[in-house]
């Protein structure tokens, strides 16, 4: 049990015992008037003072907490058997029950929930019955809904199913294998709906509608003191604290519940980038311009950490590439290899929990791993421009496609909205979008997945970029519109000479656009060379796994790697691919090898690179 | 459009329904309905007024006939007549519901006027020195009761402070400034009232925004922090803000009772407590239905702005 559910539960569990102890307690009674001592300041007998009948405040506010957490519980309580029976009902037999549950509850939420209390009140008169109804009522479309859409998401799991198939009859299998497992959501919404009555049964008695005087309630004793506020202000000021200390315990109750039940809803701390690393930059190779022929982006030993609740890792270690004007260099790796991260890295665009812990990202000779924001928002969608992996979610839904397109080119040129909506248009042409003019003011959804990743493209030439890094352009599109964008892809390349870097996971891509190519696996560059000499003469296990896992038109059917990346909290102390390698001998996993270089232009990170 | 208009005729199915429901409220009770209005703490009512009563609510005929005699009747604008004086209650609706609107309006806006930049603030300072403060006010504001807020409000500024009255109500043609300041306190107690809610409903939406795809492609074309901030993360982020807030002030509509008695202010909800005490039933329908079609019409025009804020909506 977390600390902050500890916290909460005990506030909650003190107020409901003092509550519950009220007729044990050693205090005066709470109905026993003293018309001599009305509103008595606090005296050593009557430690809150006495109100203006003369009662004691105390023993009133402790009984008054009676008073609001029984019609609060036992409302909820009923609310919560009533609604989980008939949300449980409606999920589960479908059609006719199904519908008539769940829109009736559709119409108790179309009053405001106090004007239902009203109505209901006018017709039954006062007191705590028509109180507990009313609530009760109130609180039932919110069970019905969580235990509805419980038992939706439970019935269609496997294990409901083979039940089913065993012969298990309904009610049986509604009883044992669904109730416990909506039990969590049920019990969040019972926290909610309590302190939701806590507040509607003080108002209504406030109201002079709920609890009837002279029984002790916390809304009839703020009503009663209002009258005498100028006189007592302290009478109005307990129940006051004690209404709001209630309910803030409740709401704290509620918090922790929902955050124990869905772990999802945590974030982890976003941290600020260290002071140290702004300050260090001795440390580094000094800047350089650049020269011709030189490398476009240069990365050296870039290694990306990220602080996770288990320490830290380095999903990205020691990472070294770079890339010349006109050139393709292609980085591959399997999911979690760290080469998107890389990218992102490049165009300091890592997310906020992760940052650079060392090494330097050059581009042109300036280094991007310490530039300042400015200077990187100068360069970033201008000499140097990203694609990513799934155009939906990465075009803005709200906006026209058009509009996106000209934002980009209004961030790096002096132009007007007209005159950048006309390069925009220009642009989608040119990335081969039929009818530019009319799709420009088309919203995302409404082109298909090609055509959304032509935009994207659009949007990172729009301003001549001398760097294009596209993360998985093709991953999310069908195979035909694959080979599409990857011919567009090439073509601009080959018009305006821009060095591109190239990440995927798939072979054949590689094969088809790339110059060099750079493996990873497990955040480290294991292989790097020219994509013919790699593919023909693979000096890397994992590279040669990776080209026999890939299918071939003519050839031996493809066969998998055995084993799955290691995560980066749990990595071997030796070759990271070990565990998973046929060549592995003791020596692999003795220490970490170091990238080697066999060849002028090639790397790997095989000790045994030479018996191949 | 066709969307649009669905969306109206679904209204029009709901308010039926509610009106259906309201009608029907006072048949679901057991026991006889006039008896049951006129029976004051377990005494039994005059038998001859009973059956006055009867007759004048129509409840001595089927119920059938009276279904259709009141929905005719609602349907020419007739809201029926007071039992306490006889008078028309159109009437009264007419005069107390503006005031009740403006106390929602005006605390509408106080509450998205502090609500979404100190949550989109919140959000971009995440675990800052102001995101902590203000998480810790919205939690304690979040925990005080609309009425304890407007209770307490009077004993500070109108007892202990004595800048503003304690409450009542000018017409705004008499005395523009006398009807602002006692507007002041209603409407600040719903908007401190709103603006917890409001504030955590943007700071949790700014941060799902911030963390989208479409912000890091802005990102990456080089847009300046405040635009990326303008017009994706805060434009995205509003649309969850919006339903919120529509529910709120839905839920004003009926929940401005509280405040409306703690000020003494002469809307509606006021006119709702006094029928509702003394058990006109008449009354009580007219208004319970007026505040529910507004409810409806207000969700109506939510939904509207949703399709307007997001594309997306106007497709489904």
């Amino acid at each position: 049990m977390n600390r902050r559910l500890a916290v909460s539960l005990s506030g909650v569990g003190l107020i409901l015992l003092l509550a519950l102890a009220a007729p044990i307690l050693p205090i005066h009674d709470p109905l026993q008037m003293a018309i001599g001592q009305r509103l008595a300041p606090p005296s050593e007998t009557y430690w809150l003072g006495q109100d203006e009948f003369g009662r004691d405040v105390l023993a009133r506010l402790i009984w008054g907490a009676r008073a609001s957490l029984f019609v609060a519980a036992v409302s909820a309580g009923v609310a919560l058997c009533i609604g989980t029976a008939l949300g449980v009902l409606g999920g589960f037999m479908r059609g006719f029950v199904e519908v008539l549950t769940m829109r009736s509850m559709d119409v108790v939420l179309c009053f405001p929930p106090i004007l239902l209390a009203l109505l209901i009140v006018t017709l039954l008169g006062p007191g705590i019955g028509t109180l507990i109804l009313v609530l009760s009522v109130l609180f039932l479309p919110g069970f019905v809904r969580v235990a509805y859409a419980g038992v939706l998401s439970v019935r269609s799991n496997e294990y409901v199913e083979a039940q089913r198939v065993l012969g298990a009859s309904r009610g049986r299998i509604m009883l044992r294998t669904i109730l416990p497992n909506i039990a969590g959501p049920l019990l969040v919404q019972l926290s909610l709906a309590v302190a939701a009555a806590i507040v509607l049964e003080s108002g209504l008695s406030f109201l002079g509608l709920g609890v009837v005087p002279p029984a002790p309630s916390w809304g009839v004793m703020i009503r009663a003191a209002r009258a005498v506020m100028d006189r007592a202000p302290l009478l109005l000021l307990f129940p006051c604290i004690a209404l709001t200390l209630t309910i803030f315990a409740m709401n704290a109750l509620c918090d922790a519940l929902r955050d124990s039940f869905d772990p999802h809803a945590r974030t982890p701390r976003a941290r600020a980038r260290r002071v140290a690393d702004l300050l260090a930059p001795g440390l580094l190779p000094p800047p350089r311009t650049a020269q011709a022929g030189e490398a476009v982006l240069d990365v050296r030993g870039l290694t990306v950490e990220i602080e996770t609740p288990g320490g830290s890792i380095q999903p990205v270690q020691d990472v070294s590439v770079s890339v010349a004007a006109g050139e393709t260099l292609a980085i591959v790796g399997e999911s979690g290899s760290g080469k998107s991260l890389t990218g992102l890295a490049a165009m300091g665009l890592l997310p906020s929990a992760a940052r650079v812990a060392g090494g330097a990202v050059l581009f042109e000779g300036t280094d991007l791993a310490r530039a300042e924001e400015a200077t990187l928002r100068a360069l970033r969608g201008g000499p140097m421009a990203m694609i990513f992996q799934d155009p939906m979610s990465s075009l803005n839904p709200v906006h026209r496609v058009g509009r996106q397109i000209a934002e980009a080119i209004r961030a790096h040129q002096t132009a007007s909205w007209g005159e950048a909506h006309r390069q925009a248009v220009m642009l989608l042409a040119k990335v081969g979008i039929p009818d530019a003019a009319r799709r420009a003011r088309s919203f995302p959804y409404e082109l298909s997945g090609g055509m959304q990743q032509r935009v994207m493209i659009a949007m990172a030439v729009a301003n001549g970029p001398r760097l294009l890094i596209a993360d998985e352009p093709t991953t999310a599109l069908d195979v035909t519109i694959q080979a599409q964008v990857l011919q567009l892809l090439a073509d601009l390349k080959r018009e305006s000479g821009l060095a591109m870097i190239f990440i995927t996971h798939s072979l054949p891509v590689v094969a088809e656009i790339a110059d060099r190519v750079a493996v990873m696996y497990a955040g480290q560059i294991v292989e790097e060379g020219r994509v013919v000499d790699v593919f023909s003469r693979p000096l890397h296990p994992y590279t040669e796994a990776l080209i026999a896992s890939a299918p071939a038109e003519d050839g031996p059917p493809p066969t998998g790697i055995p084993g799955t990346v290691p995560p980066p909290n749990a990595l071997p102390s030796g070759c990271r691919f070990a565990p998973r390698c046929g060549y592995r001998i003791p020596a692999c996993e003795a220490a970490p090898p170091a990238l080697m270089t066999p060849e002028p232009g090639r790397a790997t990170r095989c000790i045994r690179w030479a018996e191949r | 459009m066709s969307w649009f208009l669905k969306r109206i005729g679904l209204s029009i199915l709901l308010v039926w329904i509610v009106a259906s429901i309201v009608f029907l409220a006072i048949h679901f009770v057991p026991g006889d309905p006039a008896e049951l209005l006129l029976s004051t703490s377990g005494f039994a009512p005059d038998p001859v007024a009973v059956e006055e009563l009867r007759r004048r609510l129509g409840l001595d005929q089927p119920v059938l006939v009276q279904y259709v005699n009141d929905f005719q009747r609602l349907l020419s604008g007739d809201l029926g007549r007071s039992m306490k004086d006889d008078s028309p209650i159109i009437d009264a609706i007419a005069r107390r519901l503006p005031r009740t609107l403006e106390l929602i309006v005006a605390a509408g806006l106080m509450g998205i006027l502090i609500g979404v930049p100190a949550g989109t603030y919140a959000a971009i300072r995440r675990g800052g020195l102001f995101d902590r403060v203000a998480s810790a006010l919205s939690a304690l504001g979040l925990a005080v009761p609309v009425f304890v807020m407007g209770t307490l409000i009077v004993l500070l500024f109108a007892q202990t402070l004595r800048w503003v009255p304690a409450g009542g109500y000018v017409a705004f043609d008499r005395d523009p400034w006398q009807h602002l300041t006692m507007l002041a306190m209603p409407a600040l107690t719903i908007g401190l009232h709103l603006a917890p809610v409001v504030f955590r409903v943007t700071r949790a939406a700014v941060l799902d925004v911030t963390s989208r795809d479409y912000v890091r492609t802005a990102r990456a074309k080089g847009v300046g922090p405040p635009r990326v901030l303008v017009h994706h993360v805060v434009r995205n982020a509003l649309m969850p803000v919006v339903t919120v807030v529509g529910l709120q002030l839905g839920g004003l509509l009926g929940g401005t009772v509280l405040v409306e008695f703690v000020f003494n202010w002469p809307g509606l909800s006021g006119l709702l407590v006094e029928s509702v005490s003394s058990r006109d039933y008449p009354e009580v329908v007219a208004i319970v239905l007026t505040i529910s079609i507004l409810f409806v019409g207000l969700n109506l025009v939510i939904d509207l702005l949703y399709g307007a804020l997001d594309p997306r909506v106007r497709r489904r």
